[in-house]
């Protein structure tokens, strides 16, 4: 009965009260934990369809109170109300009485004395498959997995409509990825915001543009290079001014880097990043590196000699996605 | 246990030896009373904190450059604001949620402070500040300083018009420090206020440092609470000296806990609905120089506002140092009210020639000394907390802002001192007429077996 004899862990039992159990509390648990997940589902939905704070809110503060009283309630009945005596530890003598000074002597005895009235131990518990249970205290009622089991996917539902508001760090991205800024018509600038002109563009010469009015707009970007050769099938004869003046998306269609560096010997375009190589002088196919895809080729004509877009790319600009 | 959860442990059992720590804990012992739900509370809302934070932290742009305001808020449309001011605007007007997630935030903070005050008191009324437990009592003084910090800070994050006046206040108190003042105030700030500095590193302070620090003691404090196991109240048969009574882990305080977590929750989730904490959009953005009536901190910081608005005008040149009214409400005094509170466990040890360790609560008026500190301390506390209404109150009663100010001094001055005198004095009477005494050591404390006035 001393403390000494028992396992640290061991709980020492001093009352226990065994709740009669009810078909009614199990219908409460029940009902809550259904009405929880129904609140949190319709939080989740009012949210996302951009219902009111009054409408959203209120859900999911239904959500969790309701799935308090069913936690509540589930417990109920369901295990026995016990009180349990835990030892403390030994105590440590004081400053004082260490040093020998006035203090009151080290408390003796104090473990070996019977340590409260009308304590009872509860015999080992043993678990149903084997191994001992990590919990002295077992249910008293039957196992009611259904129960169990509604009340834990109500929890996940209501778990899962915490993440809900995810959908509110950024906007929906709809057809966005798919554009550029290049409309028909649309002037081809240098970063200067300067026209570009064909003849300013030597053999050879590489200049990156932009559409007039998005300089900076990332995946509008592109290189317009003048080939030292006549270009090949696949470029697109159509979308070439002179001849030999064409454009393509500068960026790389494997992982997005701008395809910076251009090898005049090999009309080779190359991108730092990952070595995807690109030949500028057959529609940017690819040659070498992890890049699938050829650069998109722009859509390149003439207004007043000054080049101009004769329409937004028609292949997808940079790397895959969807 | 589920089958799937069992497989799991016993995986991990097998591996890591889970089943004798976890019995451990399943049957760590858990004293029955509401008011030890408090430091519960108190953690909760903190969970709830850095959950909504965390969130908010994804619009919140720490930054006080004036932007061209371009959302939807008809208010501001086309106005030149603060671009922190600019971003809660953003975040509660167009992120769907986003209001909601404020409101939370700042409710939870309220929560958050009121239940660390509460637990606090609860600590020290009954006496579960003794040996052994003082280095966690002063950690919990140390959690409540960094909350009241970490909520200044984020009361002063969307720079509105009463968050920037208070920050002008916290630069005027750093300043006013003798000597080193105007060195410690350009530290912090970064320069004279306002400088652009000043946000960014608010934002640091308050996501980052003080939180840090929160959660790193917070985890001390729950250890040593293990560690030296609960305290508890007299309970008639049970000898708290020697053992801790209550309900196990699993399942009372779970059920209790989660219970608990899931109210707190749904009931600032709740409150988010009905009212509009937090509300800046009418308070518009600060501009230096500028400030409306009403100008009030957070009710936690009532009481350093108070002093500061009743103290009367001081101002002590000497070469060299100069000692202000500032420095005397703002610094010195809430020092001395926090130091009152770091002292007492060694005062109260001290005056009654306490030995050993101390387990068993007991009633305050059981021990007069703590009766009379408390009720002089909180009265103060309280008193001053009200003097930083007086513009209000003064509106609302008619009674010029002077005589209130009047009022508030005599009261602070006299009340507290007048009222620690007749509680000690009543606890003295009391403690005659029951015959009781206080003990030095537990064991010998008639209060230890539930025999004492508190339970009967």
């Amino acid at each position: 009965m001393s403390f000494q004899t028992r396992p640290p862990e061991q709980l020492e039992v001093i009352a226990e009260r065994v709740p009669p159990p009810s078909q009614a509390n199990d219908a409460l648990v029940i009902g809550t934990a259904i009405a929880a997940a129904v609140c949190a589902a319709g939080f989740a939905i009012a949210l996302l369809l951009g219902a009111p704070l009054s409408a959203f809110a209120t859900l999911l503060a239904l959500a969790m109170l309701f799935m308090a009283i069913s936690v509540r309630r589930y417990f109920a009945d369901r295990y026995p109300d016990i009180d349990a005596a835990e030892p403390r530890a030994e105590p440590v003598p004081d400053e004082s009485a260490i040093q020998g000074a006035r203090g009151s002597p080290p408390i003796q005895g104090a473990r070996g004395s019977p340590p409260i009235q009308g304590a009872r131990g509860s015999p080992p518990i043993q678990g149903a498959r084997g191994s001992p249970p990590i919990s002295d205290v077992e249910p008293v009622v039957g196992r009611r997995p259904l129960l169990t089991r509604i009340l834990i996917g109500c929890a996940t539902v209501l778990g899962l409509s915490f993440l809900v508001p995810v959908s509110s760090l950024g906007p929906a991205p709809g057809n966005q990825l798919r554009m550029t800024q290049w409309r028909a018509g649309r002037r081809v600038v240098t970063g200067d915001g300067e026209p570009v002109r064909p003849e300013a563009i030597a053999p050879g010469g590489v200049v990156t543009a932009w559409p007039e009015g998005a300089i900076g707009a990332e995946p509008s970007a592109v290189i317009v290079l003048r080939l030292t050769q006549p270009p090949l099938p696949p470029t697109r004869p159509e979308w070439i001014v002179d001849g030999d003046v064409v454009a393509y998306s500068k960026i790389c269609t494997h992982a997005g880097c701008p395809v910076a560096l251009f090898r005049e010997r090999e009309n080779a375009l190359f991108c730092p990043c990952h070595q995807s190589t690109f030949d500028a002088n057959r529609g940017a196919v690819v040659t070498f590196g992890p890049a699938e895809r050829a650069l998109p080729q722009l859509p390149l004509g003439i207004e007043n000699g000054e080049l101009i877009a004769l329409g937004d790319f028609v292949e997808q600009v940079g790397p895959a996605f969807g | 246990m589920t089958p799937l959860f069992a497989l799991l442990f016993d995986a991990l059992d097998s591996r890591l030896g889970l089943r004798r720590p976890g019995r451990t804990v399943a049957n760590k012992v858990f004293p029955h009373h509401w008011s030890f739900l408090l430091g519960e509370v108190a953690l909760f809302s903190f969970v709830v904190l850095v959950a909504t934070g965390t969130f908010l932290t994804f619009f919140y742009r720490p930054s006080t450059e004036l932007v061209t305001y371009a959302g939807s808020s008809p208010l501001y449309r086309g106005v030149q604001l603060p671009e922190a001011f600019a971003s809660v605007i953003r975040l509660s007007e167009e992120v769907p949620g986003g209001l909601m997630m404020r409101r939370i935030h700042r409710a939870a903070s309220h929560l958050f402070i009121a239940s660390t005050v509460l637990h606090m008191l609860r600590i020290l009324l009954t006496g579960a500040f003794r040996k052994p437990r003082e280095p966690n009592y002063h950690i919990g003084l140390l959690l409540l300083t960094l909350a009241l910090a970490e909520g200044f800070v984020g009361y002063s994050l969307p720079y509105d018009s009463l968050a920037g006046t208070g920050i002008r206040i916290a630069y005027s108190e750093l300043l006013s420090f003798p000597v080193i003042g105007d060195q410690l105030a350009f530290w912090v700030f970064g320069g004279e206020f306002p400088t652009g500095d000043l946000i960014p590193r608010f934002f640091v302070f308050h996501v980052m440092l003080i939180p840090g620090l929160i959660i790193a003691l917070i985890g001390v404090h729950l250890a040593l609470l293990v560690r030296q196991r609960h305290t508890q109240f007299p309970r008639r048969g049970i000898d708290g000296h020697r053992m801790v009574v209550g309900k196990p882990l699993w399942p009372a305080q779970f059920q209790e806990s989660t219970t608990l977590i899931l109210w707190i929750g749904g009931l600032l989730t709740a409150s988010a609905v009905l009212i509009p904490w937090s509300d800046i959009t009418l308070l518009g953005p600060y501009i230096p120089g500028e400030v409306g009536n009403n100008a009030q901190p957070d009710w936690f910081l009532f009481w350093v506002d108070g002093m500061l608005r009743i103290l009367p005008p001081v101002e002590v040149d000497l070469p060299g140092v100069t000692i202000s009214g500032p420095f005397i409400a703002g610094i010195v005094l809430p020092t001395l009210v926090f130091g009152a509170l770091i002292a007492y466990p060694f005062l109260e040890r001290k005056v009654y020639r306490l030995r050993g360790e101390w387990h068993v609560l007991s009633n305050p008026l059981e021990i007069p000394l703590r009766a009379a500190m408390s009720i002089g301390t909180f009265s103060f506390v309280l008193i001053v907390s009200a003097a930083a209404t007086n513009d209000i109150l003064s509106r609302l009663t008619g009674i010029p802002i002077e005589g209130l100010t009047r009022f508030f001094r005599l009261t602070a001055v006299f009340v507290p001192p007048l009222l620690a005198f007749l509680l000690y004095w009543y606890s003295k009477r009391r403690l005659a007429r029951t015959g009781l005494r206080v003990a030095s050591a537990e064991v010998d404390a008639d209060t230890r077996l539930g025999a004492g006035s508190l339970r009967t």
